[in-house]
C-alpha cells in the first residue's frame, strides 16, 4: 500500500506540473498516468521468472499506479523535430524511469507532391497500426495485439530511417504512397525472448536502457539489454505504405537484423540472434463509426554457428473491430499465434508455442484529462517450455483491468 | 469570362449572398436557381457553386478576409469558396502546433510551426483550386476554391442556391466538391442563359453520392507512428 501511495503521489505531482499543451504533438511536454485495478489468474510472466502470456498474474492483482508516461517534443529551425518518450512502470523495472524512444526527425516543407523525411535515433519501425497514441500506446485497448506486444518487447530501431511520401491528395488524387528504409544496429538480442518464451499480450514496452529477463535465469529468459551489439553488422528494413483518403491504410515491411550468429560475445555471454520477418497490415475505416485493423507477421530467429544452429519460426495475425460513438469506444480483437523450433536434431525437444487470445474493451473519454477503460483479456496457449519450471504446458489465462488514465 | 476589376459608381444593392456583401455592384433583376441532387433525388449540401458570366462584367475588387480555422486536427471549414483577392486567415485553435502549407499552382505558401493567431491573412490572388495541408498532420486537408466571379456559394441543406440580382446574360455554372465521385471530369459545368423577368435554373444530377466523410469520427489524439 505504501508503494501504491508513493506512486500515486508521484503521479499527482507529475500531472500537476505546469506544462504547455494538453496533448503535445509538437512543442511541449505531456504526461499521463494510469490507475489500474487488475484481476488476473495468469501464471507468472517472463518479468517474474515465469512463462505466462500476460503481464499480470495472480500474485500481481489489485490497485496500482502504472504507466507514468512523459513525452517532450520540440522543434529547431522549423523542420527538425525532437521527440523523447519516457515511462515508469509499477512493477519489475530495472530503472525507475527510462526512455522508450528518443529521436530527431527532419521533415522539410513539401514543395511538390514528393516529400522526404529522415529519422535519427531510437524509435519504432512502422509496423503497428494499433499503437497510435503518444508513447506508442494502442488507441483501441490497454494491451495491444501479440504482434505489437512483441514489437514493443524486442524491437527498436537504433539508427536512421528514410521515408519518401507521395502526397497525392494535395494533387487531387485519392491515394497517397510512401516507401522507406532503415539502417540500424544494437539489436542483436531481438528474437531471443520470442524463442525463450513465445508470444505474449501485454502493454509493457522494453526501455532503451533497461534489461529484459531475469539475472541467472537458466531455463527461462536470460537477462540482457535491449541494445545488444557485438558483430558490427548493420541491419535493415524496407517498408511501403498506401493510404486511400481517410478510409484505408496499408503497410508492409521486411526486416532483417543481419546478425552474425557465429560471433559469440564472451563479455556478456551473448550470441547474436539473426531475426528476419515480414509484416503486413491494414486499417480500414468503412464509416465514421467503425475501424477494422488486421496485421500479419511471420519470420524466424536463429542462434548458433553453422555447425549447430537453432532457429525458431514465429507467426501471428489478429483482427480488431472497433466502434466509436462520441466519447465511447468498444473494441474486440482476436489474436492467433504460433512459434516452433527447428533444430539440427531433436535434443531440445518440442518447444512449440501455439495459442489464441480474445480481447474486449470499453473506453470512455470523460474529459480532456481523464478517460476510463475496462478490458477483458483471455489467452489460451500451450508451450512445453513451461514444464521445465513446473507449470502445465497448457494454460488458459484471463485478465480483467479497470483503468483510469489521467492525461496532462 | 470577362470580368473587369474596377471601381464603378453606383449604389450598393442588396447582396446576392453573404459572400457578396463586400462586392458593391449595380442592381439587377435576373434570377438564377441552382440545385444539386444526389442519385436518390435528394439535395446535396455543401457543394461549391459558381456562376461565371460569359460577358464583360465590371466588378469591384474585394478586400475582405475569411477564416479557415484549425480545430481538432482539422481545417474548419475544410472547404472555402472565395473571390479572387480575398484574404484567408489561418488561426490555430488547437492546443498543438500546426505547419500549414500549399504547393498548389494557384497559391504556394508556408506557415512555420505555430499555435494561436500568429500570421496575417494569406491573400489568394489567382483563380483556381488550392489544397491546404499541415506538414505535421498529413490527414489535415483543406480546399480553397478561388473564382474571379462575384457569384458563388455552397449549396444549402436542400442542395440549393438562389441568386436574385444577377446581370442578364450567359453564364457557366460550376459545381464541385472534393468528395464527388462522378465518372465525368469534375468540376461539373453547364451553360445557362439568364434573362430579366424569367427565372433561370440549373440542375446538377449526381450519378454517385458523395464519398462519406470519416473525419468527424476520428480520434484527434492519434498521431503518426
Amino acid at each position: 500500500m505504501d508503494r501504491l501511495l508513493s506512486r500515486l503521489a508521484g503521479a499527482v505531482l507529475t500531472l500537476s506540473l505546469p506544462a504547455t499543451p494538453a496533448v503535445a504533438d509538437y512543442g511541449g511536454f505531456d504526461a499521463s498516468a494510469d490507475l489500474l485495478a487488475v484481476s488476473s489468474n495468469g501464471t507468472p510472466s517472463f518479468l517474474d521468472n515465469g512463462l505466462g502470456d500476460l503481464r499480470f498474474d495472480s500474485s500481481h492483482q489489485g490497485l496500482q499506479v502504472d504507466n507514468l508516461r512523459f513525452g517532450y517534443r520540440t522543434s529547431v529551425a522549423d523542420i527538425v523535430h525532437f521527440d523523447v518518450e519516457a515511462v515508469s512502470y509499477a512493477d519489475r523495472q530495472s530503472n525507475p524511469i527510462d526512455l522508450t524512444e528518443a529521436f530527431a526527425e527532419i521533415r522539410p516543407f513539401p514543395s511538390g507532391p514528393w516529400r522526404s523525411r529522415i529519422k535519427l535515433g531510437a524509435f519504432y519501425a512502422p509496423i503497428s497500426l494499433e499503437n497510435r497514441l503518444q508513447g506508442w500506446r494502442s488507441a483501441y485497448s490497454l494491451s495491444p495485439s501479440a504482434i505489437n506486444t512483441w514489437v514493443g518487447e524486442e524491437l527498436r530501431t537504433f539508427g536512421a530511417e528514410y521515408e519518401l511520401d507521395w502526397l497525392g491528395r494535395q494533387r487531387g488524387h485519392d491515394w497517397e504512397f510512401g516507401i522507406g528504409g532503415s539502417l540500424y544496429g544494437w539489436n542483436e538480442a531481438a528474437g531471443q525472448l520470442m524463442a525463450e518464451r513465445g508470444w505474449a499480450i501485454h502493454d509493457r514496452q522494453a526501455t532503451l536502457f533497461g534489461k529484459i529477463g531475469q539475472p541467472n535465469s537458466e531455463t527461462i529468459v536470460d537477462e540482457r539489454l535491449l541494445t545488444s551489439e557485438g558483430d558490427g553488422n548493420v541491419g535493415y528494413y524496407v517498408n511501403a505504405t498506401a493510404r486511400y483518403l481517410d478510409a484505408l491504410e496499408l503497410r508492409a515491411l521486411h526486416y532483417d537484423n543481419r546478425a552474425d550468429t557465429s560471433q559469440y560475445s564472451a563479455s556478456d555471454n551473448q550470441f547474436p540472434w539473426r531475426t528476419q520477418f515480414d509484416s503486413a497490415g491494414l486499417r480500414w475505416t468503412p464509416t465514421r463509426y467503425w475501424t477494422v485493423i488486421s496485421q500479419w507477421l511471420s519470420g524466424r530467429t536463429c542462434v548458433g554457428d553453422e555447425d549447430e544452429q537453432y532457429c525458431w519460426h514465429f507467426d501471428s495475425e489478429f483482427l480488431l473491430l472497433s466502434w466509436q460513438l462520441g466519447a465511447n469506444r468498444v473494441s474486440g480483437r482476436y489474436d492467433r499465434f504460433e512459434m516452433h523450433q527447428s533444430s539440427p536434431d531433436d535434443e531440445t525437444g518440442d518447444y512449440t508455442n501455439r495459442g489464441h487470445g480474445w480481447m474486449l474493451s470499453y473506453q470512455r473519454d470523460i474529459n480532456r484529462h481523464l478517460s476510463v477503460a475496462l478490458e477483458f483479456l483471455q489467452i489460451d496457449s500451450s508451450f512445453n517450455g513451461r514444464l521445465e519450471i513446473g507449470q502445465p504446458a497448457v494454460a488458459s489465462e484471463r485478465e480483467l483491468e479497470l483503468a483510469a488514465r489521467l492525461q496532462l | 469570362m470577362r470580368i473587369h476589376f474596377k471601381q464603378r459608381p453606383g449604389r450598393c444593392p442588396t447582396a446576392v449572398s453573404l459572400w457578396l456583401l463586400a462586392a458593391c455592384a449595380p442592381s439587377y433583376a435576373a434570377e438564377l436557381n441552382v440545385s444539386v441532387l444526389d442519385p436518390a433525388g435528394h439535395g446535396s449540401a455543401g457543394i461549391v457553386l459558381l456562376a461565371e458570366p460569359q460577358f464583360d462584367l465590371p466588378v469591384k475588387r474585394v478586400s475582405r478576409t475569411v477564416i479557415m480555422d484549425q480545430r481538432q486536427k482539422q481545417f474548419v471549414p475544410n472547404i472555402l469558396v472565395i473571390q479572387t483577392g480575398t484574404g484567408v486567415d489561418f488561426p490555430n485553435s488547437d492546443q498543438i502546433e500546426h505547419q500549414v502549407y500549399s504547393f498548389s499552382p494557384a497559391k504556394t505558401f508556408q506557415l512555420s510551426l505555430y499555435a494561436g493567431h500568429k500570421y496575417p491573412p494569406i491573400v489568394f490572388d489567382r483563380a483556381g483550386l488550392v489544397v491546404i495541408g499541415c506538414n505535421i498532420h498529413d490527414q489535415m486537408i483543406g480546399y480553397i476554391y478561388i473564382t474571379d466571379s462575384p457569384y458563388f456559394a455552397r449549396s444549402d441543406d436542400a442542395g440549393k442556391w438562389a441568386v436574385h440580382d444577377l446581370p442578364p446574360g450567359n453564364y457557366r455554372i460550376t459545381a464541385w466538391h472534393p468528395r464527388m465521385q462522378e465518372p465525368a471530369a469534375t468540376p461539373l459545368q453547364m451553360p445557362v442563359s439568364v434573362a430579366e423577368g424569367t427565372p433561370a435554373s440549373a440542375v446538377f444530377h449526381l450519378t454517385k453520392p458523395l464519398r462519406p466523410s470519416r473525419e468527424d469520427g476520428a480520434d484527434k489524439r492519434w498521431t503518426d507512428y
